[in-house]
């Protein structure tokens, strides 16, 4: 009796591995998309609003039209704000 | 957004201005940026319009991919950086340095 007990259990045991095995990589987040700008291409233009408050007290908004034969210009995307890096 | 607050002087010396972007709303990046100590401005994509437009909008999760871009003066991309290498700041940090010097050299 106490062996068909165990016998049980190790086949209830190996069953609910396999399936937390083969349901695992449904849980992966998509794959990131790669940008399909090239070094060498033209930036598309942004009109943001900011961190930034202005003299007018208000959020400053910023375009990169604005940098053109001023400033080089460097945008990190990140993915979420608390996330670190 | 750490590491480009620790060298945002050397991005300033050659000419350059830093912008972090992501889709939350410009409140929650004040703070963020209040508690990381940055200075530079956060910019809210709360649209995902440049996201899409940068082609790193991720159509399931919402989200963008971790991406840096270094623009020249003339609107154009001069470096890419894609994923986990986007967290370091020195592959931009030597575009910049290549782009500054550029200017300075006689023509």
């Amino acid at each position: 009796m106490i062996k068909i007990l165990f016998a049980l259990l190790a086949v209830l045991g190996s069953s609910i591995i396999g399936l937390a095995q083969t349901t695992s990589p449904t849980q992966q987040p998509p794959p990131a998309p790669h940008t399909n700008l090239k070094v060498g291409d033209k930036a598309p233009d942004f009109n943001l609003p900011s961190t930034i408050v202005g003299a007018d007290n208000r959020r400053m908004r910023y375009k990169l039209s604005d940098f053109k034969g001023k400033k080089n210009v460097v945008l990190a995307f990140y993915v979420f704000a608390f996330t670190g890096g | 957004m750490k590491a480009y607050q620790a060298d945002i002087a050397k991005f300033e010396a050659t000419d350059t201005q830093v912008f972090g972007v992501s889709i939350d709303s410009p409140f929650a990046n004040a703070e963020f940026a209040k508690q990381i100590g940055v200075t530079f401005p956060l910019l809210s994509d709360i649209k995902h319009t440049v996201l899409k437009d940068y082609g790193i909008f991720n159509e399931d999760g919402g989200y963008g991919n971790r991406t840096t871009f270094v623009i020249d003066k003339d609107g154009v991309i001069r470096h890419i950086d894609e994923g986990n290498v986007a967290i370091e700041v020195t592959g931009a940090e030597n575009t910049c340095n290549i782009l500054a010097h550029k200017k300075e050299s006689p023509q």
